[in-house]
């Protein structure tokens, strides 16, 4: 049987799989059509119906429920939704168990948000930095204001403040006002 | 982290897994059936029993069938809803399903499930036994089943397909 136990791992095994099976053009229609349309609809018709408000209730959920020593911090403000995610369940389960099959698990989040909040009405700014920490802001597409510097949405809960951000390692891929996955800057020094 | 007493792979933090990776996987199935048919997906759990359980099918090669039960001991145990009951014998090991963690957490979701979703834990888990010298049969499904992982020796009659029940949500 194939359980949720270790779903990080053998869900990472299957970008890999996907990819040489139908290279990345299947990796992207499986985040999306399994993923965004399938799997994760609950959230799906949380955020297309409530906005802000439906992406409180799905990740105050899910991430406490994945999360239970509450690695992470939401963020809520009129204009935007953030997460600061200092310590990855996921990406963490991976880094601890050595496991890396595919070349950045990473993009499966924005491989099935991205499409989802497209979908939605918002657009995503957005920072990984494949040790466990990431951000991301959430705002109404449209929505011109520049990607915040830290510390300016989160405060002190803005996981660039964390040393682990820079830690040995660490490389930051950007996303700004995106939905797509491909849409990625993986040159990018955090300056935010 | 790792925890060399633990039959189990890979290690957690939590004791149990998030029973919403469920709906994961039977998406994950609906996908692969669409896109690349029953063969595919079959081939997907054939290579996932070899490659992705490798180090599991090393263990229950190395350990035999004391192994083979200390790790389906661990991986229920690790599965949110689960109810098993693990059987030793002689030249077999028999994992008695009571209440699939999967199929019922599907329900309780609402969640339409795949037909074939109960006949991949026939064909992961025969490619897994198959990799550790052993072979594997499994009777019932649709939330509860018998799987056995058994010596070559002990002479299992071939999988009827038949005797694997299709899910229903």
């Amino acid at each position: 049987m194939i359980g949720c136990y270790d779903f990080c791992a053998h869900y990472e095994w299957t970008f890999a799989w996907l990819e040489r099976e139908g290279g990345h053009a299947l990796v992207r229609a499986y985040w999306h059509e399994a993923i965004n349309l399938d799997s994760q609809r609950h959230a799906r018709d949380l955020i297309m119906r409530e906005g802000f408000a439906g992406m409180a209730k799905y990740w105050g959920h899910t991430l406490a429920e994945e999360s239970p020593d509450l690695g992470f911090a939401i963020t809520q403000k009129p204009d935007v939704f953030r997460v600061d995610m200092h310590d990855c369940p996921s990406k963490g389960f991976l880094i601890r168990n050595g496991i890396q099959q595919y070349s950045d698990y990473c993009d499966h989040c924005m491989g099935w948000i991205g499409p989802l909040l497209k979908d939605a009405g918002f657009v995503v700014d957005h920072e990984h930095n494949h040790c466990g920490q990431c951000w991301w802001e959430l705002r109404r597409a449209g929505d011109t204001t520049p990607v915040t510097p830290a510390g300016a949405t989160a405060g002190e809960k803005d996981v660039r403040f964390r040393p682990e951000w820079t830690q040995p390692g660490a490389k930051v891929d950007r996303y700004e006002k995106a939905t797509d996955p491909d849409d990625k800057r993986s040159d990018a020094t955090s300056n935010f | 982290m790792t925890n060399s007493s633990s039959p189990l792979p890979y290690q957690d933090t939590k004791p149990q897994g998030a029973a919403d990776f469920y709906f994961a996987v039977n998406a994950t199935f609906r996908f692969l059936l669409n896109k690349l048919g029953p063969a595919g997906w079959r081939r997907y759990l054939a290579d996932m029993g070899r490659g992705y359980f490798a180090p599991v099918n090393r263990q229950w090669q190395e350990g035999g069938l004391p192994a083979v039960a200390r790790y389906w001991r661990a991986f229920f145990a690790a599965e949110p809803g689960a109810e098993v009951n693990v059987v030793e014998a002689a030249d077999r090991v028999e994992v008695h399903v009571q209440v699939c963690p999967a199929i019922k957490h599907l329900r309780a979701g609402g969640r339409e499930i795949v037909r074939e979703f109960c006949s991949h834990c026939y064909h992961l888990g025969q490619a897994r036994a198959e990799a550790a010298g052993l072979t594997m049969r499994l009777a019932g499904g649709n939330g509860s089943c018998r799987h056995t992982f058994a010596r070559l020796e002990a002479g299992l009659a071939p999988q009827d397909m038949a005797q694997i029940a299709e899910a229903t949500s």
